[in-house]
Order: C-alpha cells, then structure tokens, then sequence
C-alpha cells in the first residue's frame, strides 16, 4: 500500500543533498584507502620500477621517500593526515606532487566522459524506444548490433577504431591534440580537441550505448502494457505522442538509476580505451600508476574515482527526480 | 523543455564536432616548410617520434631511464662520444685531446665559440662543475659509478677555459669510453643548487623549459605530461654539415607518448608518426613491410641485436632451502644437456619468426667488438642430452616422460616469464617442446613486470626466461653482471661465495677493466666467454635480427643496434625535400 509523504521541500533538497555529500566523502576515504592498502600489500613495489640491477642505496632511498619502510597502517595513517591538508604526496613515476597530475588527468577524462555519455544516450535511448515499441527486422537488428557491442571487449573496440582511424585518416588515431595545434590558438586547440575526441569517446560509448538500447527496449516493453496506457491509447491519443509523452517517461525511472553507475563504468572502460588511444586521462594514469605500483599515484586516482562515482550517484539521483513525480512529491511505494 | 534544451545543445555540440572531423586530417609535420639548400639534405620542418612513457626527470645526472638518454642526445653535450654506427671514440665538444704516456691524464682542448642555449659561453668550468655535481653525495647520481675507476672518482681541472684536463686515478679498460657517460651540465644555471645540496631536485619536470639551458641540437619547449615533449631546433648549436649548413637540420622534433606499442604500430603505418624508439618486433615485420610496399615506410635491416634472451635457473643455494632438485640444478652437466637438448635453429624460426640467429652465449654477433666466434658450443643432440643427464643421475625410471634422480625427485620447474611479451611467451612454449622429448619438464608462468623483477631481487623462483638490456658494448659496462659481487649477477644475487669458475671470471674481468692494451682485453675477455659457456649458468638460443622501420620522408636515418635506435644523430636527420 503506498505511503504518502509530505511533499518535498528545500530542507528535504538539503537534507538529501548533505547525506549524499556525506556518503561520498566515506565512498572516497573507502576507495582511495583500499586502493592504498592494497597496491601496498601487492607483490613488488615501485622500486621495482628502478630495474632488477638497481644499486640498493638508490633501492633504499626510494622506500625511505615513500613510506615504504613503515608498516601498512601506519603509512595509510600518514597519508590520511596529509590527504586531509590535499597533500596527496608524490608520484613516483613523475616525480612530481599527485595532486596536480590528476586535477589535469581528471579533467581530460571528464571530456572523455561526457562526450561518451551524450553519444551512449543519443544512440542507445531512441533505439531502445524502437525495439522496446515494435517488433520486426529492424528491431532485431537493432538489437543484434546491441548484443554485439556488448560483447565486445573495449580494447578490441579501441583497437579496432585505432586500425580505421589509421588506415582511413578521417580521425586521428589516438592523442588528444595534433602537433599542428602546439602553436595554436584557444579555438584552433579545441576543434582540435573535438577531431580528438570521437575515436576513444565512440570505444568508450559504443557498449554503453548498447547497455542503454536494452534496459531503454525492456523499460518501454514493460511499460506500454501497463493499463494507463491502453486507457490512453482508447482515448484515442497518437501511438507517437503515447510513446514519447507517456510510456518513455514513466520508464525513465530504471533508466536514471543506471545513469551513477554508467558514469562508474565509464570510469573503468576508460582504463584500456585511454591506454590504446593514448588520450590522457584519469584511466591511464590509474594503469600506469598500477603496473608501476606507484603507491601514492594509484591512492590518488583512486580518490579521483570516488569522486566521479559519488558524482554519477547524484546525478543519477537529480534525474530520478526530475524525472518522476513521485519522488518530487516524497511518495515512496 | 529541459530535455528538449538538452538535446538541441548535445546536438549543436555533435555538428561542431562533426565539423571537425571532416576536415582533412593533417600530415605529420604539416605546418612546417621544407626549404631546400641545395645540398643533399634540406634545412626544416619537423618530425614526429614516440616512446612508451614520459619523463621523470630532466636531469641527465638522474635519469637513467630509455627517454633521458634520447633526452640526453638530443639536448646534451660530451666531450666526446660513441658512434653508434662505428662504436668507436670520436670528437664532440673537445676537437682533440691529448693523452699522457700512461694514459692516465687526458688533456681536452674545446671547441673555440662554443655556447650555450641561452647565450652563455661554454667552458672548462661546466665540465669541471659537472664531474663535481655526479661525486656529491648529496647527488645521488647513477653515474658516479660509471665514471669510477679502480674504486676512485674521474677528476677534472681546468687550467683555462678552454681546456680540460681529465685525471683518472687508475689504469681504465674502457678508458676514454668512459667519457661518452659525462653529460656536461651548464654551471651558471645549476651551481647555486648543487652549493644549496639541492641538485638532485633541480631540473625536475616542472621546471620552466627557459630554464633548460642545452648544448645539443635541440632545446625543450614544451612538455605536456601524458601527451608529448616538444623540442625545437638550439639556434646556438656547434656543427655543422659538410657543406656548411648550419645543424640541425629539422626545426623541430615532438615526442609523443604513446603508451600502447600496437596503437604506436598502427600509428607508424598512417603517418601520424615518424619514427619510433625500438626495432621492430617479430610480429610487427609483415605490416610494417607491407607498408613499406605501399611506399609509406621504409624498413631497414639494422643487424644482430646485441642482446639476447636469457634462460637460467636460480642458482642461490639459500633459495632453494632443501629441495632436493637443487643436488642436480647446481650441477654444470644438467645445465649442458639442455643446451644439448635444444635445436636453435627452430627455436629461432618459431619464436622468432626466422629473424634471429643461434647463439651460445651472452655476446652475440651483434657486437662486432667482442663477439667470440670460438666460444664452446653445444650442437643439438638428444641422445647427447640424455646421456648427460643420466651421468648426474636423471632418468625417466617410472616411465612417465620426467626424468628423475634416484631418489625420484623429477626434474619438472616452473620458469618465470614477463606476461603478455609475445616472443617470451613463444620461446618458453618452444622450450617447453624442445625439452620434454629429454625429461625436463618446464611450466611456463607468466608474470606482471613488478612482480618478476620482485621474485627476481629475492631470489623467489626456480628459473626465469628474460632479456636484460646493452647501454654499451664493452663489457666493462656490464661489470655488475660479470662479478660474482656484482648487482647484477642475476642467476645468484648476494653471492659472497663464488664457484671456483666464478673466481676466475672475477679475476679475468678485474683485470680486463684494469688493461688499457686492447689486445689482451679481448683476450680476457674471450677467456671469460669460454668459462661462461662450459658452466652456462644461464643458457642463451638465439638472437633477433633487428628491423627498424620509419616514415620514407625522413632522410639521414643510421639506425643503431644500440638504443636510441634513429636519435642518437638526430641533428643529422631530415625531411624529405617536397614532403609533407
């Protein structure tokens, strides 16, 4: 039996905003902490970056700058305080301090992710629409190319656009600007930037897509049985404007709640698209930072990480409530 | 509405994209004009080079990774340096030396009007200062060992500012070679912080390229970390071609990271880059040819690599605690029946494609210095192998295709391998074959990169099938491996006993480090190659033949055995007159 709650107000927006605000502080204090604790607890450690033929003072110096002399708790206890004054110490590999390396990797990546979510959902929620609304062959092939995409893994994918890029030149086949653009101006830079972008946007989007194609076509099919939608259709509304004002937007509810964990998704598929198109971003830094076990770097990124799933959570929760009137109105079922 | 909003910018967005996208891709370098001198190669334009990673340091005193010696090339100066295409000594920054009778002080006279990047003279100072700033303790730079002879640092005095006098404290083998690794290091920029103790943070990757004051061809204007280094011609540079023309000849080098070699291969084919840090590998030569056909690339036989896989068992007794296989490991006479046992000229056609030659020992044919045709070999024979192993006591007694020792202890190891290395994983498959019909068995394994170099550094593994790289010919470069003190000796690391046959290699080695006559060097050192081969404490098959292949419009390319392949004589190379 639905509850009916009082509807919603700005301490209600408040309040949800502070516990999600909240949730993802401790989402990213969990992740960048086990993301510590485990590349230290790995096999080998960052001076193994230094060679098998590595003289041991050097050896002994590099454990000594990066805490690896201290136990586990007691280096994670150590980063903590300083990660707490944004001091997130520095990269081995770069030699450099982390967080600067990711406010750059992050913003690249943030590009990235957008431009794959804008394609992701312009391809995959119309299609959806169609195969969850009709029958036929061009349904089937729809979802035949879905099942496809899904299949494939992205670094075939990456690959594979990479070889096109190539062999064709209609794209660049990997970067994220032209060495024409060194000397460029600011526009020149970003349509240069935009050639960019559509190769590892497309491996990024192209299994997303096909993720929003068939949770758009099962929330459509679900919804055009639903009696209010035979009770419209018998007062004589369009099939077109029943589909689009009716049945696509009481199935939007499923279809935001996958938004926060496409954005994490997108997060861990950019790992191999950014490494094969060498697009500079928070994936590849992460990978990079791993194979090198590049303790604080790998901590950093992963704290990065937190911050973009905590903010894919959110943003999937304002759309639920954009979207749905029930939850504006704080009626829960 | 909102939505509707929402789509009309995301489509606006698509267009301008869209806009981007049909414009015609540039061809590397575009922008750049090529202008020609009339000689044989023309002055201008740029080529694009690319390498897995980016730097950490552009301190050539620290780096000691594979970009700081291309950074290094491109951007240093020496006194003197190694021709990567002739291996031997010739004239840099000094146009002559003079050596004392014991070859002991060399006295450097340096080019007149030399000078820095940014203006500065060059003088004796600066190299002065730089053998100063390697031997501070507070420095910390790999180099101090290089240039340490007989347990004592290179000196330098500079009675003049054009001359050097360099001092070294003993008697030294390689001698002069010695000098290619002292990278000059300007005075004026860099002696407040070796005075402040804080050289070895100076000249970091943050720091502002104007500060980079350089004596090479090129000077670094940008670097944009994760995506490329820009290097554009030193206007100040010393040489200049045959014909007078003023070297460089490119105006500009970019340097791009690109951290996948498959993307890197692909990249090569369309022209997007020119020219690469590595030879080919075995899987890349059919395309790479194929582009060749098509007249996109050119691929160039470079030689023998000088270095070559390497198979071995753990040969620390503390690894092994009790395990009683370590009674027949340890025994020369097993580690000669799978030398026996296996055919190299398959093992090259499989694993290499056919593209490698046999080999029997660590130096191959790929290093005309010291490679020792002579060296013990062991020609394949299985019979041979079997009959050697069964004279330490393994056979197959039970009948189950692995030999064993009287006690029934098999001779079955797991050997360690780097994962995802297409030619590691072929030769331990390829091995694994070869060995079986003998009955040894092997169990490839195949590990992340920090996890082997960890189980290799504790000693943690029962065999291992890897490659170590050359910076150098001479083998004095590679004493740590030699010695059985040495940080290097990788088949028994800690080594604070050496075999009888260690002991002689130690003395051999000693000695040929210590030789300035030539002659007797090689004759140590030929000395040392067959002890190593009659106990093989590690086992090598064959060697790669290297392939180079990079963009037909680039001119002047010598393609090196040594690393880096092309930019070891980047003032020397071109574009292509008329080229993009």
């Amino acid at each position: 039996m639905p509850r009916r709650a009082a509807p919603y107000t700005t301490q209600h927006v408040v309040h949800f905003l502070f516990r999600r605000l909240a949730f993802a502080l401790l989402l990213v204090i969990a992740v960048s902490s086990s993301a510590l604790l485990l590349t230290r607890l790995a096999p080998g450690d960052l001076t193994t970056e230094l060679g098998a033929r590595a003289r041991p003072e050097d050896v002994a110096r590099a454990r000594e700058r990066f805490d690896l002399n201290r136990s586990p708790l007691s280096q994670l206890g150590g980063w903590a305080v300083r990660a707490a004054r944004f001091d997130f110490g520095d990269s081995f590999l770069y030699d450099r301090p982390v967080g600067g390396l990711i406010r750059r990797a992050a913003g690249n990546t943030a590009v990235l992710a957008v431009a794959a979510l804008a394609v992701a959902t312009l391809l995959g929620i119309p299609l959806g629409i169609v195969t969850g609304s009709r029958r036929g062959a061009l349904a089937a092939a729809i979802r035949g190319v879905s099942l496809v995409c899904l299949s494939i893994p992205p670094l075939l994918t990456s690959l594979l656009l990479v070889f096109v890029a190539s062999r064709t030149g209609w794209l660049p086949a990997g970067g994220m600007t032209s060495v024409t653009a060194i000397d460029a101006g600011w526009s020149a830079w970003m349509l240069d930037v935009a050639r960019h972008l559509p190769l590892p946007a497309l491996a990024l989007a192209l299994p997303l897509a096909a993720t929003f194609e068939r949770l758009q076509s099962q929330a459509m099919t679900e919804t055009i049985h639903q009696p209010f939608i035979v009770a419209a259709l018998a007062r004589g509304v369009t099939w077109r404007t029943l589909l689009i004002d009716h049945a696509w937007r009481a199935s939007l509810r499923s279809m935001c709640a996958i938004y926060g964990l496409a954005i994490g998704a997108l997060l861990s598929g950019s790992f191999v698209v950014e490494y094969v198109t060498a697009w500079p971003g928070l994936g590849r830094l992460m990978y990079e930072a791993l194979r090198a076990r590049d303790i604080y770097l790998v901590a950093g990124c992963a704290a990065m990480g937190g911050v973009f799933l905590a903010f894919g959570s959110v943003v999937a929760d304002l759309l639920l409530f954009a979207a749905d009137p029930r939850v504006r109105e704080g009626q829960t079922t | 509405m909102r939505i509707r909003l929402l789509g009309i910018v995301v489509t606006a967005a698509i267009l301008v994209g869209g806009f981007a996208f049909w414009r015609s891709p540039a061809a590397p370098g575009g922008g750049a004009v090529a202008i020609s001198v009339g000689g044989a190669q023309h002055r201008g334009g740029q080529i694009v080079t690319s390498g897995r990673a980016g730097p950490r340091t552009f301190n050539r005193l620290l780096g000691q990774d594979q970009l700081s010696s291309v950074l290094s090339m491109l951007t240093m100066g020496r006194l003197l340096r190694v021709n990567f295409s002739t291996f031997e000594v010739e004239p840099w920054l000094a146009e002559k030396w003079d050596a004392s009778p014991d070859a002991l002080t060399y006295t450097f006279h340096l080019r007149p009007g030399l000078t820095w990047s940014d203006g500065v003279p060059f003088t004796a100072d600066d190299v002065v200062f730089s053998l100063q700033a390697i031997f501070d303790p507070k420095t910390h730079s790999y180099l101090a060992d290089v240039l340490t002879v007989g347990g004592k640092p290179i000196t330098a005095d500079a009675p003049d500012a054009s001359t050097v006098v360099i001092h070294f404290p003993a008697a030294s083998g390689p001698g002069l070679r010695l000098l290619d690794s002292l990278w000059v290091m300007p005075k004026h920029k860099l002696e407040a912080a070796l005075k402040g103790g804080t050289f070895a943070q100076a000249w970091n990757t943050d720091t502002p390229p104007s500060e980079l004051a350089a004596m090479g061809p090129f000077v670094i204007r940008e670097y944009v970390p994760n995506q490329r280094i820009v290097l554009d011609r030193n206007p100040r540079y010393w040489r200049k071609a045959a014909d007078s023309t003023q070297l460089p000849y490119l105006d500009r080098i970019v340097y791009e990271i690109i951290p996948d070699q498959d993307a890197e291969l692909l990249r090569l084919q369309s022209g997007d880059i020119d020219l690469t840090q590595s030879e080919l590998r075995p899987d890349d030569y059919v395309p790479a040819k194929r582009a060749e056909d098509q007249g996109r690339l050119k691929v160039q036989e470079v030689g023998v690599s000088p270095k070559a896989d390497a198979f071995w068992f753990n040969l620390k007794p503390e690894a092994w605690k009790n395990d009683p296989r370590f009674a027949f490991v340890r025994r020369r006479e097993f580690r000669q029946a799978i030398s026996y046992a296996v055919d190299r000229e398959k093992f090259a056609e499989n694993v290499y494609l056919g593209a490698a030659v046999p080999i029997w020992g660590p130096i191959t044919p790929g290093n005309p210095l010291w490679f020792w045709p002579d060296v013990p070999r062991y020609f394949h024979d299985v019979n041979k192998a079997k009959e050697t192993l069964k004279g330490i006591g393994l056979e197959d007694r039970n009948g189950n295709g692995v030999a064993e020792d009287a006690q029934g202890h098999e001779a079955r190891f797991t050997v360690v391998t780097q994962r995802g290395v297409g030619w590691y994983e072929r030769g331990l498959a390829e091995l694994r074959s070869q060995l079986a019909p003998v009955g040894i068995a092997i169990e490839p394994a195949g590990l992340e990169n920090a996890t082997l170099n960890q189980r290799l550094v504790k000693s943690d593994y029962e065999a291992m099938y890897q490659r170590f790289g050359t910076t150098d010919l001479d083998p004095a470069s590679e004493l740590d491996m030699w010695l059985s003190s040495g940080e290097g000796h990788f088949w028994h690391f800690g080594d604070t006993k050496p075999e009888a046959w260690e002991a002689q290699i130690d003395a051999l080695m000693k000695e040929n480090v210590a030789t300035v006559d030539q002659a007797r060097r090689k004759q140590t050192f030929n000395e040392v190659q067959r002890i190593f081969a009659e106990n093989l404490p590690v086992l090598y098959f064959a060697t790669p033949r290297m392939y180079y292949a990079y963009n037909v419009r680039v001119e002047g390319v010598k393609p090196s055995v040594l690393r880096p392949v092309a930019l070891w004589n980047a003032d020397m190379l071109s574009v292509r007159s008329g080229a993009p």
